[in-house]
């Protein structure tokens, strides 16, 4: 007997939906299994992360806080890896732009003028320095072949001590230096009130305030989604990334499309990082414990591979682990475990990574002493 | 298009859930028990900060029993998730929250849950739902100098230090003063590590500090890295925090410890009795606020009488060790003959502001 | 004399350097046979928290003890990696994608430290620990003392394990064949070579090389447990892999230098020494240096990367016929 894995000739529609859907169900499943194991009742804790992420008073709202930075995180590593381009460093493309994008809103929220300047102008800001930071492991893998990989990650490190440098380490212009506080622990510049970004609230569980950068990530979805959807640039980049050959023979120039699309995910991470700045911490946040202990770039990497590195998807999934995440803080305590959110998100994303393979493969379970006449022998296909 | 069509799913199956969850969720309501949680910034179990306030909660715990209710949350960062900690400790009933690392406690937080009582570590912020606390560790630390100082042979002291922020800086200086008061031109040789808990960057430092010939380690950081390594080398070590001498039997002189628990039930006990007032409050070793870790068995019986005879005065108020003459590293005379040191009034020049080293310090105060 | 700077920093390169050096290794075998994991961190948090574990639960003798928690933390880094391993061998699912989705689950904040809090390993002492093997006599010799004789039995253990990989890939047929797999799997397979099993084969033991990584971090270097232990020690094994070529002995001088990078910060502050401009450069300084020394190697004159083995990555689909 041999089981054997086989490429199917179409992939019948329905299995697209429906594998990703199981995916998620087997997760939970296996999840479950873990829970018992470790003497926890599933079915009451995945309705406590339920309630906690969307059901309870504020529960939305602050999962959008969490949502928001994910979303930015997701759509800047979707926008590389469909190109086979490992950005890894959203994380310091983020602090980056937190950092660019708080500089712009003290400087321009200083100077008055009507409140969409200073904004408009942290938002460009953010994206020059996310793009700024990505465009360095951008150049080192177009013109010295250097894996984006490993420069990225480690730009992350770079960026994060940076980022603690300015507030913690120095007397930075982002540094509050007036004031009796200012002495006793380093905090940064509060941003004046009209570079603060507005949110929408609505009058759902109690008040539910949509931060204005959760608008500026469901934006940059669109526009993702156009540009690799309806434009020349995106439909190399999907070519480069499935097949990097067929795209040198097409005429399609490598370097100049590794800088554009590292640029284009660093500005994404940089609008998230503006955010971050603009609709929550109003001020540079260096603290160590603060914004780098989160840990937003890494997630992004899961809800990007989640989503197929679809924007949309994206969206949605940012959403959607954002409410665990925030039921994860919101559930632990000493009858919750540690670690166990990190646990269900590894297990949903190996599901989702095998589950992949059944809406492109079948398995087949042939006895060996047959000699079938099987479909004619075909090139194997480059999995993404 | 298939986008759409998983798109559709993936919203049927979150509607399907949260009918499902609707049907079967229920208010959480509860008179009874008094609600207070604790909110820490690493790990409950880090042998270090956190911990420490955990005993303080554990403490608590077991004083009023069945008459309170507490928890906590670890791990948390300054910042979006403190926020939600709160909501969701908000949710569940909770009337009072100690926030054990600096920055917690913002004006909005505090606004938006006026009902809660916020206790805030470290931190400068006092309204009306607001209460600030910490204390003078810098007496301990001076005192555990002192232990330090005798041991060293050779009057070269090394300490392991976190942030160049002032609370780090005035420690450092205590526990410099204290070396110098037992050991008369002890020199104190600063490593930073950057990091209030790092292990692997902890025994660097104290490895580097060995190498540049220190005899005696201290530490301003968490972990007991700098311990283990002191122990397996044989020098004498003073920790930082919490009785961590099972790490470094051998090594172990003392430490200045955090006794958060009395603070804690003090409080407790009063917000239940509706006695509770927000404000400043700086704890001393009277109060028991700070102690000394035991001994190791380094510290000779004499070292210890000498060593409880300052925490005596200090006690009764004869002895303050930032009183004056202080000199700052270049020998300038920072602080005149004996001017005492206020913890807030006096600018920068006050111990809440401290960012200078005192004489005999070898090492930069900004990193 | 043996304190000064250049002595000093080579022994730590070399006592820093050991975790690194294992670690690897393991990845080094893995990539050789063309499967990349990015999980190498997830998978030496899981061996240091279960090596730990052995040590505080077994009551045995200290060596019988401190053995056993290694072979531990071997099995616990060879079962991560079989997910990863079933993941991209069998389901050829997306090898970067897998090997990070490793990192999250088993990481500082997924299993490893799950496993951390519920075994209740935090805030103790690990009750056995490696120290320095030869007598102190040996240890203060001038110079080679701290640097060569100064050193616990794992750090002799890993020169063993370079000269065994080193043989193994040059001189056995094993070895030979894997090399062919990591290069050409549809000409090793036409070869009559199991590319599957080897895959498989090899990322299992890199797996088990990476947990004793971990076990060597809670074991020897910092003998305690806590939530991310390892510190990004995994991202710095991979980008020594690359540094040496994909060959063990170059493993070996890459992995002291970066443990002795690690350490130049605090000896140069010890004595007062200022680095650079600001604190800020000189805590990047170990990143820095490892980003220039990972381009100027993968630059080079040739035009393909020397060493890497050209099927690195890419799944290995066999043709039906």
């Amino acid at each position: 007997m041999r089981i054997s894995v086989e490429q199917r000739l179409r992939r019948p529609r329905w299995l697209t939906v429906a594998v990703p859907f199981g995916s998620v169900v087997f997760a939970f499943l296996v999840a479950a299994v873990v829970l018992v194991v470790t003497g926890h009742d599933p079915v009451s804790t995945y309705r406590q992360l339920f309630d906690a992420a969307f059901l309870e008073k504020q529960s939305i709202d602050q999962t959008l806080i969490v949502a928001t930075p994910l979303a930015f995180m997701g759509l800047a590593a979707a926008a590389a890896f469909r190109m086979k381009l490992y950005n890894i460093g959203a994380e310091g493309q983020m602090y980056l732009g937190a950092i660019t994008g708080a500089a712009a809103g003290l400087y321009f929220g200083g100077r008055g003028g009507p409140a969409p300047f200073p904004i408009a102008a942290m938002v460009v800001a953010g994206m020059l320095g996310g793009l700024a930071w990505a465009l360095i492991p951008g150049i080192l893998r177009a013109f010295f072949r250097t894996n984006e990989i490993l420069t990225s990650l480690l730009l992350n490190y770079v960026a994060g001590l940076l980022l603690t440098y300015l507030i913690f380490e120095s007397e930075s212009y982002w540094r509050q230096t007036k004031g009796f506080n200012a002495t006793v622990f380093p905090t940064g510049k509060p941003l004046p009130p009209n570079a603060v970004w507005p949110g929408w609230t609505l009058h759902v569980q109690g008040g539910t305030t949509i931060p204005l950068g959760a608008f500026f990530g469901v934006g940059a979805a669109v526009v993702l989604w156009i540009l690799y959807r309806l434009t020349r640039f995106g439909f190399e980049a999907r070519v480069l990334g499935d097949s990097p050959r067929a795209a040198r023979y097409a005429g399609v120039r490598m370097r100049r499309k590794i800088l554009a699309v590292m640029a284009v995910s660093g500005a994404i991470a940089g609008l998230g990082g503006a955010s971050q700045v603009g609709d929550f911490s109003h001020a540079l946040d260096g603290d160590p414990n603060g914004l780098q202990k989160i840990g937003y770039g890494y997630t992004g990497i899961v809800v990007a591979a989640l989503g197929r590195y679809n924007p949309f998807a994206v969206v949605l999934i940012a959403f959607l682990l954002g409410g665990l995440e925030n039921a994860g803080n919101a559930l632990q305590g000493p009858s919750f475990p540690a670690g166990l959110v990190g646990v269900i998100q590894g297990i949903i994303l190996f599901s989702a990574l095998g589950g992949e393979i059944l809406s492109r493969h079948r398995i087949r379970i042939t006895r060996k002493t047959t000699h079938d006449t099987a479909a004619p022998a075909r090139a194997p296909e480059p999995a993404a | 298009m298939k986008t759409t069509r998983r798109l559709v799913l993936a919203a049927l199956l979150t509607a399907t859930v949260a009918l499902i969850g609707a049907s079967t969720g229920a208010a959480k309501h509860s008179a009874g028990p008094f609600k207070v949680a604790w909110i820490y910034v690493g790990p409950h179990n880090d042998g270090g900060w956190s911990q420490a306030h955990d005993a303080g909660r554990l403490y608590v715990q077991k004083m009023l029993g069945s008459k309170v209710q507490t928890t906590y949350k670890e791990n948390i960062a300054v910042g979006a998730q403190f926020n939600q900690a709160v909501a969701s400790l908000a949710a569940q009933g909770y009337q009072m929250i100690f926030a054990t690392s600096y920055g917690y406690v913002t004006p909005q937080i505090a606004a938006k849950y006026p009902n809660i009582k916020f206790e805030q570590a470290t931190g400068t912020l006092v309204s009306k739902n607001v209460s600030e606390y910490f204390g003078r560790a810098e007496d301990t630390i001076f005192l555990s100098g002192m232990a330090a100082g005798y041991a060293s042979k050779t009057g070269k002291i090394g300490d392991v230090l976190a942030y160049p922020i002032p609370e780090v800086v005035r420690h450092a200086n205590a526990f410099t003063l204290g070396a110098q008061y037992a050991h008369p031109g002890a020199t104190v040789r600063v490593v930073w590590t950057h990091s209030w808990f790092a292990p692997a960057a902890e025994k660097k430092a104290a490895q580097s500090l060995v190498a540049a010939g220190v005899d005696v380690l201290g530490q301003n950081v968490d972990s007991p890295a700098t311990g283990q390594f002191a122990e397996s080398i044989g020098d004498p070590w003073v920790g930082y925090d919490s009785d961590s001498s099972k790490f470094a039997p051998k090594s172990w002189l003392t430490a200045s410890v955090y006794n958060w628990g009395l603070y804690y039930l003090k409080r407790v006990k009063e917000a239940m009795a509706g006695r509770w007032t927000p404000g400043f409050y700086y704890g001393t070793i009277n109060d028991g606020f700070t102690t000394l870790a035991p001994f190791g068995p380094g510290v000779t019986a004499a070292e210890k009488a000498k060593i409880l005879a300052v925490e005596k005065k200090i006690e009764n108020g004869t002895f303050y060790e930032f009183e004056g003459p202080l000199y700052d590293q270049t020998g300038k005379l920072l602080v005149a003959k004996g001017v005492k040191m206020d913890v807030l009034k006096g600018g920068t020049n006050s111990l809440y502001g401290m960012n200078w080293f005192v004489k005999g310090v070898i090492g930069s105060p900004k990193g | 004399m043996n304190n000064s700077l250049l002595v000093v920093l080579v022994a730590s390169g070399v006592t820093y350097g050991t975790p690194l050096l294992f670690a690897a290794l393991g990845e080094l075998l893995a990539e050789r046979s063309g499967v990349l994991n990015l999980g190498v961190e997830g998978m030496m948090l899981v061996g240091a928290v279960m090596g730990f574990w052995t040590v505080e639960r077994v009551h045995a003798n200290a060596g019988l003890t401190l053995a056993l928690a290694i072979v531990v933390g071997a099995v616990a880094g060879t079962a991560m990696a079989a997910i990863h391993a079933f993941l991209v061998v069998t389901l050829r699912a997306n090898q970067i994608v897998s090997g990070l989705a490793l990192t999250i689950f088993a990481g500082a904040v997924g299993l490893s430290s799950y496993l951390g809090n519920n075994l209740n390993l935090a805030d103790i002492p690990a009750t056995h620990s490696f120290h320095a093997l030869l007598p102190k006599g040996m240890q203060n010799l001038p110079v080679v003392g701290p640097i060569l004789f100064g050193q616990n039995i794992l750090v002799y253990v890993s020169w063993l394990c370079v000269i065994a990989v080193g043989l193994y890939l040059s001189r056995t047929r094993p070895g030979l064949n894997v090399r062919a797999v990591g290069e050409s799997p549809a000409a090793a397979d036409t070869m009559g070579i199991n590319v599957t099993a080897y895959r498989y084969a090899h990322t299992l033991v890199g797996g088990a090389f990476a947990g004793v990584a971990g076990a060597s971090i809670t074991l020897a270097i910092t003998p305690q447990w806590v939530d991310g232990i390892t510190g990004g020690a995994g991202w710095i094994a991979i980008a020594l892999v690359i540094f040496s070529f994909w060959r063990p002995e170059l493993c070996l001088v890459g992995a002291y230098f970066f443990g002795a990078l690690q350490s130049l910060a605090p000896q140069l502050q010890a004595r007062n020494i200022s680095l650079g401009p600001t604190v800020l450069w000189t805590n990047s300084l170990p990143y820095v240096m490892t980003i220039v020394v990972l381009v100027v190697v993968s630059s080079g004159t040739a035009r393909r990367r020397l060493g890497a083995p050209s099927a690195l990555g890419v799944p290995y689909v066999r043709e039906e016929h």
